[in-house]
């Protein structure tokens, strides 16, 4: 039997924290391609540490619901779950664990499916700025880096007249970033795993967003929905997972 | 990284054992078994009804089939608010639930009370890992790191404050180290709590954030600038009639309830030093 584990933050105080990693974790049951999909988070119940005894499977697959590599995916989940790298051996379990949602390569495709999803049927002339809006910290670089990485793979495809990256917690600061780019249209997508406090209203309150479009006076900002509960997001969970699969059950043959 | 030890190896598949025993535990029992706040009752035709224990007999009751409906019924309190502990006593009232076999009925109590089954399971067997708090708070780091610093009074208090039953009606299995053990009422419940959960680490760090403010910050009467703040607090929520309190894992808030059951151990006895007797 096979197994998903799948590893989101959830919160204390924020009943919408973890509903994306139960909305993609049903959706993935409804797939039928594993026996049991389970969610288990840092915050709520149940906790990673108590989640593999929960599993019936011997083949587990865990994947991480963040964004970017870094204290939780490097620190905080495999001492949870005890791992002791990409793969473990437990009892009669072999875990294997993937990397975050942010670096793989199918997350361009979903920041561009959220964009999509802001625009339809909304008519602009003149440039359009693509902003993508990472949470930002200066205390580990791959929190920006994979913002960074994910607005070079958009450039690349050339959709939009520029691609930029702004954040709440370091430089470029999101605001500067939205008044000073050279555009009409700025569509701005925060690049987080779920609605919460930022999405809700921190952002909208500091750019002074009144809704999905606010009309200033030299531009049009478009505020779009974060990437984490695109139903889109449900498929890259399971392509994460799939690539384990492929590189270390397969691959080994 | 190294392998986290795995003392217990004994019982190949936890998960599929514990639901066959659970579901026998239920079968063996037709008036209906209690976990938790829950009536479980064997059905005639094979599967299990559950519902709130005070419910039993009620009518009108929503129905749900579908077991994963569980965690929905189990997400807010009667009055919307989120509840971020799911063995806390506040579970709502006025829903049944049908499930139709014993992996519906464990799917159901995970979403009731995420991991109970397999824990009420382990204990049962004597099989069940205890990780007391230092074990806990040796591995915590970031923000929760100085929960290591936490006295073991201050251990005592914060699970007196957090874990009863009036707050959690998990068994508090887990004790402050190997050698002593917690002076808390533990709790008379079927699901066992093997270890420090994340609200009780939460809750730790605050209380020592009062306990090194205790240190450096006491005023004349021996007030710290928090306990003021908790009273000042107090004070006027009551002047206009209604206290309302913080949400349930907010312990920043003065008026939370655990924050206040921590005050009634620690700030009381400042307020009303006991009357030595003659």
């Amino acid at each position: 039997m096979k197994a998903l584990v799948i590893v989101g933050h959830g919160s204390h105080l924020n009943e919408d924290s973890s509903l994306p990693v139960y909305e993609h974790a049903e959706r993935i049951r409804q797939t039928g391609e594993y026996d049991e999909v389970v969610e288990c988070f840092w915050k709520e119940e149940p906790s990673m540490r108590h989640v593999l005894d929960m599993v019936e499977s011997d083949d587990v697959y865990v994947v991480p619901a963040f964004i970017s590599e870094g204290y939780f995916t490097q620190q905080v989940i495999p001492r949870e779950l005890g791992l002791a790298g990409p793969i473990t051996h437990k009892g009669d379990k072999t875990i294997r664990y993937a990397g975050p949602l942010g670096t793989y390569e199918g997350m361009a495709d979903v920041i561009l499916e959220r964009t999509d999803d802001l625009m339809r049927g909304k008519e602009t002339s003149g440039r359009t700025a693509l902003v993508l809006l990472g949470h930002g910290t200066d205390l580990n670089k791959n929190s920006s880096g994979v913002i960074y990485w994910n607005a070079g793979r958009i450039r690349e495809r050339g959709v939009y007249d520029l691609v930029e990256v702004g954040f709440l917690d370091q430089e470029p600061e999101i605001g500067e970033v939205v008044t000073s780019v050279e555009a009409e249209n700025v569509i701005l997508i925060p690049v987080f795993i779920a609605e919460g406090w930022h999405t809700r209203e921190t952002i909208p309150e500091d750019l002074g967003l009144s809704g999905e479009v606010t009309e200033r006076e030299d531009r049009t900002i478009f505020y779009g929905a974060p990437v984490g509960p695109h139903p889109s997001m449900a498929a890259l969970i399971s392509a994460r997972a799939r690539e384990m699969e492929e590189k270390f059950v397969h691959g080994a043959r | 990284m190294s392998t986290a030890p795995v003392k217990r190896t004994s019982i190949p598949n936890v998960a599929a054992e514990s639901r066959a025993a659970f579901a026998a535990w239920v079968d063996a029992h037709p008036d209906g078994r209690h976990f938790g706040q829950v009536l479980i009752r064997p059905e005639s035709s094979g599967g299990y009804r559950l519902c709130h224990a005070e419910d039993e007999g009620a009518t009108g009751l929503q129905l749900y089939e579908n077991p994963r409906a569980a965690r929905e019924i189990a997400k807010l309190t009667g009055d919307g608010e989120y509840r971020p502990l799911k063995s806390a006593p506040n579970l709502r009232r006025g829903w049944a639930l049908l499930a139709a076999d014993a992996g519906d009925l464990v799917t159901a109590m995970n979403g009731l009370y995420p991991s109970a089954v397999v824990h009420w399971y382990l204990y049962r067997e004597g099989s069940l890992d205890i990780t007391n708090y230092r074990e806990n708070a040796a591995r915590q780091s970031g923000i929760y790191k100085r929960v290591q610093r936490l006295t073991d009074q201050g251990v005592q208090n914060a699970a007196k404050a957090c874990c009863e039953d009036a707050v959690c009606l998990k068994k508090t299995l887990w004790d402050v180290d190997e050698e002593i053990p917690l002076e808390m009422n533990r709790g008379e419940g079927e699901i066992p709590c093997p270890e420090p959960c994340s609200v009780f680490v939460s809750f730790a760090r605050r209380v020592r954030l009062f306990e090194r403010e205790n240190k450096r910050d006491l005023d004349a009467i021996g007030l710290s600038p928090s306990e003021k703040e908790d009273l000042s607090a107090l004070v006027e929520a009551a002047a206009t009639g209604e206290v309302v309190m913080a949400r349930e894992a907010e312990f920043e808030k003065p008026l939370n309830e655990r924050r206040m059951r921590y005050r009634r151990l620690t700030l009381i006895p400042k307020l009303r030093p006991p009357v030595a007797n003659e």
